[in-house]
């Protein structure tokens, strides 16, 4: 095949990509409204049609361009996408079976693909020289699954922090209702307090930033056909202690990176400087998981502002900051 | 200690340092810093920064008079280097330390106790009795084995058949290697910067620059430690090459270099490119920036006066135009060269390609010039008064513009008429010649010694990140007693983190406890008991 049909090929599959995440998407939604379960195999399936398009697009890329297939914006979007659905659907689904989620992590997708065909299409071409180094395949590889994993945990944060509020919702009209049902304490108002009640006799409670125990869902997180608060929680906790070190790696690449390109390892150009806010709040929340009075909430609000940086650091530096990594034209 | 409450009574000196002490060591005061930090940085990202952009901070200090003071007094302009960036910093490692230091304690001495026996075992989460065909005192040694197989330290009970196990202190130890990581990073950091320089070396092809003080024009930055022992290596430039696609999108840069002993003897050849350094004794060479420097020679009646590469700026280009599309511009200043001891000076307009010229003035449209092409020189000859004899500007205040003219290379043009003069004619006497278009190459030279212990550093985080994320912290007790021709093993056993994992570990263990101890006793039942897992605790 010649480069352009590549090239062609790439466009074909990206579009039935996106078309697929996006009807995928609806079906969740569906899936999330009525429970139905052939709904959901339906979906499912769809979504994974929209993966092997989304693989197809990336591979026919980098025959198209003679290079790895993440030298710009627009390839870097398309592979973030495709990364977030599928650690949707091997992770949140395949290892928590929680499979009410898919219709969240599918519109981060569907969005990220809109704007990167919207806004930031390049056709296939060679690298600009500061990009022309093995490291573009270390360094960046790294930093698309450390962003795709963060994102997936910053979408399930979110989750997490409007199933708490309904839970607690329901939880005050339940109590102003009838007594509290008895439950083992692990409906107390303060997730953070209940945490170490299982413990050994030598747990402190603020030593255990895992919280590990599987939620009985109970009458409240029933009514919902979103996961309790404390599953969401659990979810997105081992999500992001998984993606940390793969950003923590991307951001020590990068540096390396950086010394051999540009002569310094550190030198706080936006995209350093954002990559490294984003580690610290996510650094943050690891440390929030482990300090009492931050665990549940807090932290999960540090979470989401984490999110927020990732997205700032990916879309905002590349488009509006002027700096080293200034690559989307 | 530090959860007594103090009694009540006026302040001391040393009660509020230990009040400040414990402030410092507390999590949530890391906490708050490092968000202070992610703030701090927030705002070094988002204005523009001295070190990074000058031209955009004196740009934003001319558009935003009052901000901009506001700004520059609070170092915002330079929040990396301000002081409140630094005392966030240190205060963050000083609470670092303060941590630091009773874990690291107590990770050592957990490192040398032995296991600790436990009176009870039956209250533990995890939780087994079985009988197994040996003497308690097999069971227990075919215990420790299993368990240290399976990487747990065992310490056996003096007086009764027990044995304790513990496994897992990798969790805490790799988190305190993460953390002191850091204090290498900044003890790297401060090496590296604080005894090295920075700078950069300006080579026109046909050039030799050597490193030393002198060469680098005041374009360089020495740390704080710098002892002023240059390199004096050497750097031949023989030629600079680009390349670009016909969109103008860059594809190479290279310069093809010499390596200089301080002495001028070679010490080898090697191209320098963006992404491939040059490191020869301990200097590493980057590939920065390049332009044109064409050769002009300028006579007057009474000879030549100047015979010299000039180094050409690109004009910025105005938006919407390429910036390959502009031309280059440059200076040469000839002071108390021009009629009556005036000054002179020549102001240079480079365009690398002739066609590219002819075809801006007949149709204003600029096109980019990706390579020399027929290059023209235009000139303007300024007498007067100069004000300085910086080369990358010109005040013309006190001056008078006398003459302009175009001259290709190789050709000469009159500085008294501007006319371009063919081969042999002298004209006025007074000439500027264009004899050869070169290039000039921009690298970064410089000496960091920190790096390997940065780099260091950064693996020492990533390989303490991973037993610090994933792996947990475990303890187990067996016991035996004798139970007929057998002996009756009981097992206890808790983690701190990743409980349902440890769950299914705890029976994998218990099994392979009972198959080393000889087996499930075949004439009673094995008896086997857990805890009712979290799932059955609601249930009254």
């Amino acid at each position: 095949m010649t480069d352009l049909q590549w090239a062609r090929l790439s466009n074909d599959a990206f579009n039935l990509a996106l078309f697929a995440y996006l009807a995928a998407m609806v079906g969740y939604f569906a899936y999330l409204a009525f429970g139905r379960d052939l709904i959901w195999r339906v979906s499912r399936t769809v979504a994974f049609v929209g993966l092997a398009g989304g693989v197809v697009s990336i591979v026919a890329r980098g025959f198209a361009a003679n290079r790895v297939p993440w030298g710009n914006m627009y390839e870097y979007s398309v592979l973030l996408a495709t990364l977030v659905v599928a650690g949707y659907l091997l992770i949140v689904e395949g290892m928590f079976h929680a499979r009410t989620l898919g219709g969240f992590a599918l519109m981060f997708s569907v969005l990220t693909m809109a704007v990167a065909v919207s806004f930031l299409y390049v056709g296939p071409g060679p690298l600009v020289p500061a990009l022309n180094s093995y490291w573009i395949k270390i360094h960046v590889q790294a930093a698309i699954w450390g962003s795709s994993l963060f994102a997936l945990g910053g979408i399930v944060t979110l989750l997490y922090l409007w199933q708490d509020r309904r839970e607690r919702a329901q939880l005050t009209s339940l109590r102003t209702q009838e007594p509290p049902p008895i439950m083992g304490g692990s409906l107390d108002v303060d997730p953070g307090v209940g945490v170490g009640a299982s413990s050994g006799p030598e747990a402190p409670a603020d030593l255990d930033p895992d919280v590990d125990e599987i939620a009985p869902s109970g009458a409240v997180a029933k009514s919902s056909r979103l996961p309790s608060a404390q599953t969401l929680d659990r979810v997105a906790y081992r999500i992001i202690a998984f993606a940390f070190p793969i950003w923590t790696f991307a951001v020590i690449a990068g540096a390396i990176w950086a010394q051999e390109a540009w002569g310094r390892y550190w030198g706080w150009d936006p995209k350093e400087t954002w990559s490294f806010i984003t580690w610290v709040i996510f650094a943050g929340y690891l440390h929030a998981r482990a300090t009492s009075g931050w665990k549940g909430r807090r932290a999960a609000v540090i979470a989401v502002v984490g999110f927020v940086s990732l997205l700032i650091t990916y879309y905002a530096v590349n488009l509006w900051i002027v700096g080293l990594h200034s690559y989307a034209k | 200690m530090m959860g007594t409450r103090m009694p009540t009574s006026p302040p001391t000196l040393s009660r509020s340092l230990m009040l400040a002490w414990r402030t410092l060591r507390s999590m949530r005061t890391a906490l708050i810093l490092l968000l202070l930090l992610a703030l701090g940085s927030v705002a070094g990202s988002l204005i523009p920064q001295w070190p990074n952009s000058a031209a955009r901070v004196v740009e934003y200090q001319a558009r935003h008079p009052v901000w901009g003071d506001f700004f520059e007094r609070a170092g915002l302009f330079d929040v990396f280097g301000s002081w409140w960036f630094v005392l966030i910093t240190v205060l963050l490692f000083v609470s670092l330390v303060a941590c630091l230091i009773p874990r690291t304690r107590s990770v050592v001495r957990a490192f040398r106790a032995r296991p600790m026996q436990a009176r009870e075992i039956d209250a533990f989460p995890q939780h087994q009795v079985m009988a197994v065909n040996g003497t308690p005192d097999d069971a227990i040694a075919a215990a420790g084995r299993v368990m240290r197989r399976r990487w747990y330290r065992v310490a056996r009970d003096a007086d009764r058949p027990a044995i304790a196990g513990e496994k897992g202190l990798a969790r805490e130890a790799g988190s305190l290697m993460f953390h002191w990581a850091f204090i290498l990073i900044l003890v790297g950091v401060i090496f590296g910067k604080g005894t090295g320089y920075s700078g950069y070396a300006l080579v026109v092809e046909g050039d030799s620059w050597f490193d030393a003080a002198a060469n680098y024009d005041g374009q360089i930055r020495t740390g704080r430690f710098f002892d002023g022992d240059y390199s004096g290596t050497g750097i031949e430039l023989h030629d600079f090459g680009s390349a670009y696609r016909q969109t103008g999108q860059p594809m190479d840069f290279v310069s093809q270099v010499t390596l200089l002993h301080p002495d001028g003897s070679p010490i080898r050849d090697q191209d320098i490119r963006v992404n491939h350094p040059a490191e020869v004794n301990g200097l590493r060479i980057y590939q920065v920036n390049f332009g044109w420097a064409p050769r002009v020679t300028i006579r007057d009646p009474g000879g030549e006066v100047f015979d010299h590469e000039v180094v050409m700026d690109r004009v910025p280009a105005p938006d919407g135009v390429p910036e390959l599309a502009m031309p280059w511009r440059g200076v040469v200043k000839l002071p108390g060269e021009g009629p009556g001891g005036r000054d002179v000076a020549i102001e240079l307009q480079l365009w690398p390609d002739g066609e590219a010229y002819t075809n801006f003035l007949v149709t204003g449209q600029p096109t980019a010039m990706l390579r020399a092409n027929h290059p023209v020189l235009r000139y303007s000859v300024w007498q007067g008064r100069l004000t300085d004899l910086a080369n990358d500007r010109l005040d013309t205040s006190l001056m008078r513009r006398t003459a302009r003219g175009l001259v290709g290379e190789g050709f000469s043009g009159d500085l008294t008429t501007g006319r371009q003069l063919s081969p042999g004619d002298v004209g006025s006497g007074s000439t500027i010649s264009f004899p050869e278009l070169r290039q000039y190459s921009v690298f970064q030279v410089g000496r960091d010694a920190g790096v390997p212990i940065v780099l260091v550093a950064a693996i020492l985080i990533l390989v303490g990140l991973l037993p610090a994320l994933y792996t947990s912290r475990r303890k187990v007790w067996v016991r035996a007693e004798r139970a007929g021709d057998g002996s009756m093993l009981e097992m206890g056993g808790f983690a701190l983190q990743r409980k349902p994992q440890f769950e299914e570990e705890f029976t994998k263990l218990a099994d392979a406890i009972m198959s080393a101890a000889g087996g499930p006793l075949p004439t009673e039942p094995s008896e086997s008991r857990h805890k009712p897992t979290e799932q059955q605790v609601g249930i009254p």
